[in-house]
């Protein structure tokens, strides 16, 4: 079989003209609002008799698998034939199946990938297989999606989409309450019993599969100091936050991980209350009380963060009676919020969660943690990533729970964070939207929905997307809105946490969990008209893990998820 | 009662000159507080200043409780956004009095009404008091040097005003960084141009006037001419402007802090607002202690300040 390489860059430019062309209408700009993608040009399969060119990357054989600086797990994709991409990996991974499947991972037409991501085209004119294609993004008003008539599965039973955001529980509740949606997420606290005592919506509990943290980076001062950290962790009453902020269904954090992922709990938990003894500690650190401390946050409601300045001033409050420390609140916009955790440049305490992505520990810990964690808390603690590898490269049980006692332990030890909440929240809908339901990933799927007798399902969900690119994004907001419009090789059961095949009609292991060969749903089209094949694959993934890569672009070019899931970049930045 | 002057010996029959003689000076400070004091608008907003300056100067002794204190804890059985407890409406006796409520984070709300008007009105005074000696100077020496000079900086001052003042200031804040000093520099900053037109327009108009020509002929220097001469006045204006600036400032403050360009650590109105503002419908007491006292602060220096501009109008007074 014949194999080639990436595009020569004559091609890539000429591709990259002729659909930027078509896309505008000839147009040096696009108008705002952002229109989606007319028509392109599409990749016609080859016919039988055609010779297919599969692509192999890295180009130059394999990825160099233990040798520094590479510490990723990703050995080499290949398009073996249209239908056929082989994952080579390093070492193995039990949870390869749940990684493919999460929104980041979403499958791109790789001439649309290559003629749009260098110029960013690609953040707000999306080109995905599914059920849902986006008609028009009013930025700062509202995304428009109508469904997609070529969808491969079954096809969306509401005609139209709108998404509309407010970070204001309580402007999302009016909203539904007056009829201008038809549902929302993350009602306010104080708003739940009116809720379910009102029979004109229905409310959808969401499980708090995800995790409030108070972090530091352990790199910045005073934070270095592991005694200032654990202080800090044994100076705040985590039960009186959840008993007093939180809503029915959350749970004080005894790890990082929720309990009902496998293998989250087991070691020791985190650090109980106590006061005198967290002062005492930072008496031994020599801590400047003199000083005022940032706590940083920004102002997105989460399932995990669900009143984020009432939290940040309780958590203040807290630091203050109980340890003597001075904090001044420091609210931020949300995505310079993201990109400074991302960078490692959050100085101060800071309030982030995290909701799970696919149902497997690796989700929590590996990209918080993990060898490709970055500099979220600072630098990776080298003890916790080699407990991590051992847990993730292990199909045997009894492996992985002793690996992630480790783990737990470990990260108790090095206190890189605070846990401190799992918190329950819900989605509320109309009483007439059938098939509603509330997603303990927040990925609800929408074009399983019918929106009573209206041809329009109007969601308000709590920030508008960043971007619907989503390989380089780690928000949910932004994913949710992807997940009507791309999809992975494998998919989340709806409204649960299980996998099931996707654009893959499978993925199967050798006996060592270290290749995985997935077959391809046939007839697969991409709203531009396309055809899915395994090149689509192979490059979807490639500028994802080679940061080398000319169209590693992304929107901010932090690729978090690449790095957090799967170890590592390909010839990863010198810094 | 006899009347004093016919009945002197020595008195001798003054006329009108003698009439003029005899009364107390002219003072505009007396004329303008008994032009004040006429105006039953301009007597409301000093009273609603005068009770809210005294709150803020004995914020510390007026305030019963630390107002970032937590009540759980100390108060057994207490709710979160607990509605107001007043003993003369039957609170009961073992309970604390919160004549406010409570808010979410179990603290009491008029104590934090009460300390965050020390922040609210003192940025005010202080933004604009900055602003009015900026902009004198700025205005007077555009006024007094004219030419280039002047077209320079109108020319700055007229592009400060181009920009929305809100917007402007969020901008500095957020390039200074978010503290209370650089909110108070913000807001004055923003304010500057207004302040620099007045004194200008009264600079050029008196700068021609004889006794500034004679002051200069008879040697004096041009700061002299300029604050002893000229500048008295541009007081009166000012003094109506900055008044009504400071309500401005107020407002402009509790709009930053509810945007969230002010930290929401500090304890100012706005922040009250902007981080209860979702309990408008569950709690409203919370937001509307804090809601009222911007409305009446704002309300006593827009009062003020057009009782000062219609007292130092002489046209008025007639």
């Amino acid at each position: 079989m014949t194999q080639r390489t990436l595009r020569s860059p004559v091609i890539a430019k000429l591709a990259t003209a002729a659909i930027v062309f078509a896309a505008c209408g000839g147009a040096a700009s696009a108008p705002p609002p952002t229109e989606a993608p007319t028509v392109a040009p599409p990749t016609v399969a080859p016919t039988e008799a055609a010779p297919y060119e599969g692509m192999v990357y890295p180009t130059t054989g394999e990825a160099p698998c233990g040798t520094a600086p590479y510490t990723g797990n990703f050995k080499k994709i290949t398009a073996v034939d249209r239908l056929t991409v082989k994952f080579e990996l390093c070492a193995p991974d039990v949870a390869f199946l749940s990684k493919v499947a999460f929104s980041a991972f979403g499958i791109q037409d790789s001439d649309y990938l290559t003629a749009n991501m260098a110029n960013k085209a690609i953040l707000d004119q999306p080109n995905g297989t599914g059920p849902y294609q986006l008609v028009t993004w009013d930025k700062g008003n509202r995304l428009v999606f109508k469904a997609f008539d070529g969808y491969w599965g079954s096809k969306a039973l509401t005609p139209n989409l709108e998404f509309r955001w407010s970070d204001q529980a309580a402007q999302r509740w009016i909203e539904l309450q007056s009829g201008n949606v038809d549902g929302i997420d993350n009602p306010g606290t104080d708003d739940i019993a009116a809720i379910k005592a009102d029979s004109s919506v229905a409310f959808y509990a969401r499980p708090g599969l995800n995790t409030l943290y108070l972090g530091m980076n352990t790199k910045i001062a005073p934070w270095t100091d592991v005694r200032v950290r654990q202080a800090i962790a044994m100076g705040i009453n985590r039960e009186q936050i959840v008993k007093n902020y939180y809503p029915e269904g959350s749970e004080v954090a005894q790890y990082f991980t929720p309990c009902a992922i496998p293998f989250a709990c087991e070691g020791e938990p985190t650090w109980g209350f106590d006061a005198a003894a967290a002062k005492q500690l930072l008496v031994d650190a020599g801590f400047d009380f003199s000083k005022t401390y940032k706590i940083q946050f920004r102002a997105a409601v989460r399932g995990y963060l669900p009143d984020p300045p009432v939290i940040a001033t309780e958590i203040s409050n807290q630091l203050k009676t109980n340890l003597g420390i001075k904090t001044t609140l420091d609210l931020q916009e949300s995505g310079t919020f993201l990109d400074a955790n991302a960078a490692g440049t959050l100085d101060g305490l800071f309030l982030l969660g995290w909701g799970a992505d696919y149902p497997d520990v690796t989700n929590f810990l590996d990209y918080h943690f993990g060898g490709g964690s970055g500099a979220k808390f600072g630098a990776p603690f080298q003890d916790i990533v080699d407990a991590l590898n051992k847990g993730g490269q292990s199909a045997d049980d009894a492996v992985r729970k002793a690996a992630y006692t480790d783990a737990n332990n470990l990260i108790k030890k090095n206190v890189p964070m605070v846990i401190i909440a799992h918190g329950g929240s819900g989605t509320v809908f109309k009483a007439d939207v059938a098939g509603a339901h509330s997603s303990p990933l927040s990925n609800e799927v929408f074009s399983v929905m019918k929106a009573g007798d209206r041809d329009t399902l109007v969601w308000m969900q709590n920030a508008e997307p960043l971007s619907l690119y989503c390989g380089d994004e780690s928000d949910g907001e932004t994913l949710r809105a992807c997940e009507q419009i791309n999809e992975s090789l494998y998919a989340y059961t709806v409204g649960s946490t299980g996998v099931e095949p996707s654009l893959a009609t499978g993925c199967e292991p050798n006996a060592e969990l270290t290749v995985w060969t997935c077959t391809l749903r046939d007839g697969v089209k991409f709203h531009n008209g396309a055809d899915l094949d395994a090149n689509d694959v192979v490059l979807s993934y490639a500028v994802q893990w080679d940061a080398a890569n000319p169209l590693h672009v992304g929107r901010s070019g932090a690729f978090e998820y690449f790095p957090g899931l799967f170890g590592g970049f390909l010839n990863p930045p010198a810094s | 009662m006899t009347d004093h002057h016919p009945t002197h010996p020595a008195a001798p029959e003054y006329g009108d000159a003698g009439e003029i003689l005899s009364t107390r000076p002219a003072s505009l400070w007396r004329d303008t507080l008994t032009g004040i004091l006429r105006q039953r608008s301009a007597v409301v907003g000093l009273l609603i200043l005068g009770v809210f300056l005294f709150v803020a100067v004995f914020a510390d002794q007026i305030a019963p409780f630390d107002p970032r204190e937590s009540m759980l804890g100390i108060e057994p059985g207490i709710q979160k956004q607990a509605p107001p407890c007043i003993r003369l409406l039957g609170c009961p006796a073992d309970r604390f009095e919160h004549i406010f409520g409570l808010d979410t984070n179990f603290q009491d709300v008029f104590s934090r009404v009460v300390i965050g008007s020390r922040i609210s009105i003192g940025i005010g005074f202080a933004a604009v008091g900055m602003a009015i000696v900026i902009g004198a100077a700025i205005g007077a020496i555009a006024g007094y040097v004219g030419g280039r000079t002047d077209n320079i900086l109108m020319r700055l001052m007229d592009i400060v005003l181009a920009f929305p003042s809100l917007l402007l200031a969020i901008v500095i804040v957020s390039a200074l960084g978010s503290n209370l000093m650089n909110t108070m520099l913000a807001i004055s900053i923003v304010s500057i141009p207004v302040y620099a037109r007045i004194v200008r327009a009264s600079v050029i108009g008196a700068r021609e006037n004889d006794y500034v020509t004679a002051s200069r002929a008879l040697g004096e220097s041009t700061t002299g001419i300029l604050v002893r001469r000229i500048m008295p006045n541009a007081i009166t204006p000012l003094i109506v402007q900055g008044t009504l600036g400071i309500g401005t400032a107020v407002l402009e403050i509790a709009a930053l802090a509810f945007v969230g360009v002010v930290s929401l650590s500090e304890i100012t109105w706005g922040s009250m607002i902007a981080i209860e503002f979702q309990r408008l419908f569950t709690a409203p007491h919370i937001i509307l202690a804090p809601g009222l006292a911007i409305t009446f602060v704002v309300l006593g220096f827009n009062l003020l300040g057009d009782g000062l501009r219609d007292a130092f109008d002489p046209r008025l007074n007639r």
